[in-house]
Formats: structure tokens, C-alpha cells, sequence
């Protein structure tokens, strides 16, 4: 997908959850006007108006490149991966998905476990995963970090802070 | 007078000289690791200040910021890999003087110049922001609003190549931090009948995750996707005269050193414009007026110097727009305005009414912070050169585990973990898609203060529409806004509009010599 297809759709996203946002999300979920002061709905109609206008705005302009068959520049118009080959590693750019899906599945998933599994265990598992997904693979050193780290942070908050950590609590 | 003493004493306690110092300590080693900023420090330390008195609190994350400025330069002169943006600059001379051996050299050189840039911000602000501050009392909520306005219109450029991106994600920005108890009718909304949304959405879980956790999933994938990632340091020079940086050296670039400090100092008392800007402008500045234009970028101590001493001149002054008008200038002021805002105070001229004895306590604090700086960079500094080799698959676990349970440490909830997951996900699809979360975060954070100006403006004016037609300055700021706007798409216009005409004529260039 080219860049200026994919700002396209973006565009379209935000320009379809925000009129959503004016017509059902903003009304269905913002106290009625009090009578006094300005309506609770007005801040939040401003800044979604201004989503709105930007994004249909960008859009016409994408139409206008598109349908004038003008040149955009090629910093706006291509990945600066596919600019410089050994751009490597750039913050605009595409969308690794699969990267994304390995590093924040874990992450999620501690949430969802810990609530019903001690800290202890599932922060350990949590962290081995964690640095196999990263690529570490050596054993010994993700289980002491592991274990350090674990010990370290459950010390910090139950002893520093005084503030129990999630979970089950087994001490 | 007895304020200013009595504030003066309570910043030289003991327990907030430890926290200042704790704070420049870990700032330094923090900013030297390359891809951990000062902001991203201040959103990963915040939930610990919540244990804190607002002065230890203030202190330490005060001497966190002022660490990692100078951090940044230990990884831009060892490995040309600036720690923090603004350190690029310092990489152009540092690093050619590390390959000659005189690592150590530009370490010291950097060092000074941060500490005298930012001694004489420091300085600077504390003459000027309290007067200052005096006539904002004057302004109205009239004026507040137009203010803000205007701030959120000139930060939405930070960050983005396109304003209408920066504009939609300081709408987002503002709409997200309209979210929970309505201020008139105190009752909920946009809370989409999620119950934990009732008290609105914490500043930490958002920061952590917009900062922190998103800038680690983009830097993992060095990692997952195309391996490897380590580095190795230069080795130092054993002799004497490359390591040690002596005084008639330092002194010959006295000039270089104020002219960067007052450019510093012009850019942080500007909203937007941020230390990497008054680090390539006093570059830039050093080189035009040097004798020796020839030697920069191939390891002149000038431009060490001039890089350092502007970026860490900003530290301090950025302040000065969030004492005298309550708006964050940049993102690293924008986190310290939230650690004033959870510990119960509201930035703003009002603060040197209400909180004079604690505003001169944190001017002893932003003062002991650059001597402490001093102090700990002198003498670890061998020790923070070591920090750049901390093996990143020990490193990012530990980040990462940290932004988990620091969002967890806030209101202990495993939901604020959810929402700092979550906006860590937006993070990463922001920054690949080019939207400025720096625009969104300084929205969510100025979009409560901005409604209450707002409704403040109406209630007073009873509902009177040419209200703003009477407050001259208001009206000023609010042509202001209208200008900055108009300006930023004329300019982008004409910048593509001359970009197209130079990528044609280079086009028809090449089509003629294939002919």
C-alpha cells in the first residue's frame, strides 16, 4: 500500500468515528444543557468539528494531488523506508503488525492474568516471554532477570511505598 | 523577603537536597541511554512522586529533567547516538573528537557548558518570571482562553510535518481530556457508561503509555524485525592533555557559551519551539562567527559547547511560560505541569500569591540541581559512559515491566494499566502515521483549564457573544491564533508548491540528459 492511500483511509477513519462522535457518541453520553453557562456539549463538539474539518480537508487535498495529477513531495508521499534503504529503523513509517501483535499480546494478557494469579508468578512468566519475543535467548540471563526484576519491584511497592501489588497476594 | 528566605531553607533540607539529588543522578544515567528522553523519565517517575512532599516531588523531577539534558550528550559524544534529540548537534563535534581519542574532553566540555547554560536560565527565570507574573494577573479568563488557544494552535506543528495532523491530534488531545466529571453540572460525561471514567482519565497512564511505552514498541523493532541493535564505545585516551579540559580552554569559549545560553534561554520562553531548535540555531550561530568555520563537525570543542549550553539553557526557561501564563512550552514542562497539578497546585501567575514560599523553594531547587549537576557529572562521569552499553534485552524488560506497574502505582488498578496499554498502542500508530502526540498530550492536559475559561467567559458575560470584542488583549490573542493558523497553511502551501516546482525541473533535467 502507498503512503498516500494509506493517509487516505486514515483520513476517512477518523473523519467517519468523528461524525459518529457528533451525531451519536457526544449527544447519547453529555449531561443536558443546565440552563446556565455554556452547554456541556460545546468543548467537545468544538474539538471533534476540528478533527472533522482537518481531516476532510486533508483529504481534498489527496483528492486534488490524486484527480489534477500534481506531484506531492516525496517526504509526504513515500515510507522514508523505501526513500533510503538503510533508513533502518524511523518513526513514520509502516505498520509492523506482527511485531505489534508479539510484543503487546504478553503485555495484555499480564493484565487479564494477574488479577487472578499471584504477582510473583505471573510477572516471571511475563518477563521470560517478554524477552524471548524481544529475542533474547539466553536462559540464564532472562531467568535472573527476571527474577530480580520481579523481586525488586514487588520490594519498591510493598516496602517503599506500602502499596500491595496487583493480584492475589501470597505474602 | 522572609518568604524568599524561609523558601530558600526548605529547598536546602535534607530530604530535598537527597531527592534532587537522586533526581540529576538517575536523569544523567537515564538521558545516556540512547532512546530514553527526559520527558519519557519524567512519565515513568511521576507515579513515585505521589509518595513525596510537592517539594522533594517538584525537586526530584526538576533534577531528573536537568540530568537528562546533559545525559543526552553522553551517548551523542561516545557513540554519535544523541540520547535525546536535542543532543544531534553535540554528536556532529563530540564524536569526531571521541574517534581522536578525546571522548573524555568533549564529556567535560559538555558538561560545563550544560551547567553554565542552565545556571544562567536558572537565573534568568527567577529575575524575570515573578514580574512577569504580576502583570498575567491582570488577564481574565477571557484572556486564559484565548492564551490556551493560541498555545494549542502553535503546538500542534511540534512534532508533525502536516498542521492539519498536529490539529486533529490536539482535538483528540483536548476531547480525551474532557473526559469524566462535567465542571457545571458535575455530572459524568463521555464516559460511555464505563464507570472508571467517572473521575476522568489519570495524566500518568497517558503519559507512560504516549512516551514511554509507545516509543518501546517502536524501538523493539529493531529488535523483532530486523536484529541486532548493540553498539560498542570508543576506548578513552590515557594521556592527560586529551582527557582533561584545561581552564584557559573552557574560558577561550566564553562567547560561544553566553551566546548559546541566550538563545536557550530566547527559544524555551517561546511555546513550540523546544531544545533541539535553540541547539542547531546556536550551532549554526558558533559556526558563522567562528575563526576556524572549517574545523566544525570534524571535533571543535566550540560546538560542543554551543549545542550544550542552548539546549540546557531551555531547561529552565521553558518554565518561564508555565509560572507567568500556566502553559507548558514544551513536553518535558508539560509532565512537570502535571506533577504540580496531582500534587494540588495549579501552575500560574496566580502560584506566586498562593504558593509564594513554594515557588522560592523550587527556584533553591532549580538552583541546587545545576550544582548537583556539576557535582555528579564531574564525578561519575566515567561511570555514566558505561550506561550507553546497558545490553538493550535487559534494558527494554526493565522499561517496559516499569511502565506497567508505575501505571498501576497511581491509583493501584490494573484499569489504569489498560489505559496506559492503550494509549500506548494509539502512541505507535501515531508516530508511524505522523500525528504529533506531543499536541495531544499538552490538549489532554490544557483542555479542563481551557473549558473553565470558557465557562467562565460566559457565565460572567452572561451569554453576552461580542464579550470577547471588549478584552482587546483577548481579542489580540485569539487574531493571533487565527494568524498562526492561516500562516502555518500558507506556508506549507508554498513550501510544496516549491518543493513540486524544484522535483519537475529536476525531472525535466534528467529526462534532457537521457535524451
Amino acid at each position: 500500500m502507498t503512503r498516500i492511500k494509506r493517509d487516505a483511509i486514515a483520513y476517512l477513519v477518523i473523519a467517519g468515528l468523528s461524525i459518529l462522535m457528533l451525531t451519536w457518541g457526544i449527544p447519547a453520553y453529555t449531561p443536558a444543557y443546565p440552563g446556565y453557562g455554556a452547554s456541556p456539549a460545546l468543548v467537545p463538539n468544538v474539538s471533534v468539528s476540528v478533527i472533522l474539518f482537518m481531516a476532510c480537508l486533508s483529504l481534498l487535498r489527496i483528492g486534488v494531488v490524486i484527480f489534477m495529477n500534481k506531484t506531492i513531495p516525496a517526504e509526504e508521499a513515500v515510507f522514508p523506508e523505501d526513500l533510503d534503504d538503510d533508513a533502518g529503523f524511523t518513526q513514520v513509517g509502516r505498520v509492523k503488525l506482527q511485531h505489534l501483535a508479539s510484543t503487546m499480546i504478553p503485555c495484555v494478557l499480564l493484565v487479564v492474568a494477574i488479577e487472578y494469579i499471584a504477582y510473583m508468578f505471573v510477572s516471571f512468566i511475563f518477563l521470560m516471554i517478554f524477552q524471548y519475543v524481544i529475542g533474547n535467548r539466553h536462559w540464564i540471563q532472562s531467568i535472573v532477570v527476571s527474577i530480580i526484576l520481579t523481586a525488586v519491584l514487588y520490594i519498591v511497592m510493598r516496602y517503599g511505598f506500602g502499596v500491595p501489588v496487583p493480584g492475589p497476594q501470597i505474602f | 523577603m522572609e518568604m524568599i528566605i524561609a523558601g530558600l531553607l526548605d529547598s536546602l533540607s535534607p530530604a530535598s537536597l537527597l531527592f534532587v539529588f537522586v533526581g540529576v543522578a538517575i536523569g544523567v544515567l537515564i538521558g545516556a541511554i540512547p532512546g530514553i528522553n527526559g520527558p519519557m523519565a519524567i512519565a515513568l517517575f511521576i507515579p513515585v512522586t505521589y509518595y513525596m512532599s510537592p517539594l522533594t516531588a517538584i525537586g526530584f523531577l526538576v533534577g531528573l529533567n536537568k540530568g537528562a539534558f546533559f545525559g543526552g550528550a553522553v551517548s551523542a559524544v561516545l557513540l554519535r547516538t544523541p540520547g535525546t534529540p536535542e543532543a544531534a548537534a553535540t554528536s556532529w563535534d563530540g564524536y569526531p573528537l571521541t574517534q581522536k581519542g578525546k571522548g573524555e574532553k568533549a564529556l567535560r566540555m559538555a558538561l560545563y557548558s550544560s551547567v553554565a547554560g542552565d545556571f544562567i536560565s536558572t537565573l534568568v527565570l527567577i529575575l524575570i518570571a515573578s514580574p512577569l507574573a504580576a502583570v498575567a494577573l491582570f488577564m481574565g479568563p477571557a484572556e486564559i482562553f484565548a492564551l490556551i488557544s493560541l498555545a494549542l494552535t502553535v503546538i500542534a506543528g511540534i512534532g508533525t510535518n502536516s498542521i492539519c495532523r498536529g490539529l486533529m491530534a490536539a482535538g483528540f488531545g483536548v476531547l480525551v481530556g474532557l473526559v469524566g466529571t462535567e465542571p457545571v453540572t458535575a455530572l459524568p460525561r463521555l464516559t460511555f457508561d464505563i464507570y472508571q471514567f467517572g473521575g476522568g482519565i489519570s495524566l500518568i497512564p497517558v503519559a507512560i503509555g504516549l512516551l514511554a511505552f509507545s516509543e518501546i514498541l517502536l524501538q523493539l523493532e529493531k529488535f523483532t524485525v530486523k536484529g541486532g541493535g548493540e553498539h560498542t564505545i570508543h576506548v578513552f585516551s590515557s594521556k592527560l592533555e586529551d582527557r582533561m579540559l584545561p581552564l584557559k580552554e573552557f574560558f577561550a569559549n566564553t562567547k560561544t557559551l553566553l551566546r548559546g545560553s541566550l538563545i536557550g534561554i530566547g527559544v524555551g520562553a517561546m511555546p513550540g519551539l523546544g531544545a533541539p531548535v535553540a541547539s542547531f540555531m546556536s550551532y549554526d550561530q558558533a559556526m558563522k562567527r567562528s575563526k576556524h568555520k572549517e574545523e566544525f563537525g570534524k571535533g571543535r570543542l566550540e560546538g560542543v559547547a554551543a549545542s550544550e549550553s542552548a539546549n540546557s539553557a531551555v531547561v529552565a526557561s521553558s518554565m518561564i511560560p508555565l509560572f507567568v501564563l500556566g502553559i507548558p512550552g514544551n513536553l518535558a514542562v508539560a509532565m512537570l505541569m502535571g506533577a504540580f497539578m496531582i500534587h494540588g497546585m495549579q501552575p500560574g501567575p496566580l502560584m506566586f500569591q498562593e504558593n509564594a514560599q513554594f515557588m522560592y523553594s523550587v527556584y533553591g531547587s532549580l538552583l541546587i540541581a545545576s550544582l548537583l549537576l556539576l557535582v555528579i557529572g564531574r564525578l561519575g562521569l566515567r561511570f555514566f559512559c558505561r550506561a550507553v552499553n546497558i545490553p538493550a534485552m535487559i534494558l527494554y524488560p526493565i522499561v517496559v515491566f516499569t511502565c506497567i506497574m508505575g501505571s498501576y502505582l497511581g491509583k493501584s488498578s490494573m484499569f489504569d494499566v489498560g489505559i496506559m496499554l492503550a494509549f500506548g498502542f494509539i502512541g505507535y500508530y501515531m508516530r508511524k502515521f505522523d500525528y504529533s502526540y506531543v499536541a495531544f498530550l499538552i490538549g489532554f492536559i490544557l483542555a479542563p483549564e481551557w473549558e473553565r475559561a470558557l465557562q467562565q467567559v460566559v457565565i460572567i458575560s452572561e451569554h453576552d457573544t461580542y464579550m470577547f470584542f471588549q478584552r482587546p488583549v483577548a481579542m489580540t490573542l485569539m487574531a493571533l491564533t487565527l494568524f498562526v493558523v492561516v500562516r502555518t497553511f500558507w506556508h506549507g502551501i508554498n513550501k510544496g508548491r516549491k518543493k513540486r516546482q524544484v522535483e519537475e525541473a529536476a525531472a525535466k533535467a534528467g529526462q534532457h540528459k537521457s535524451d
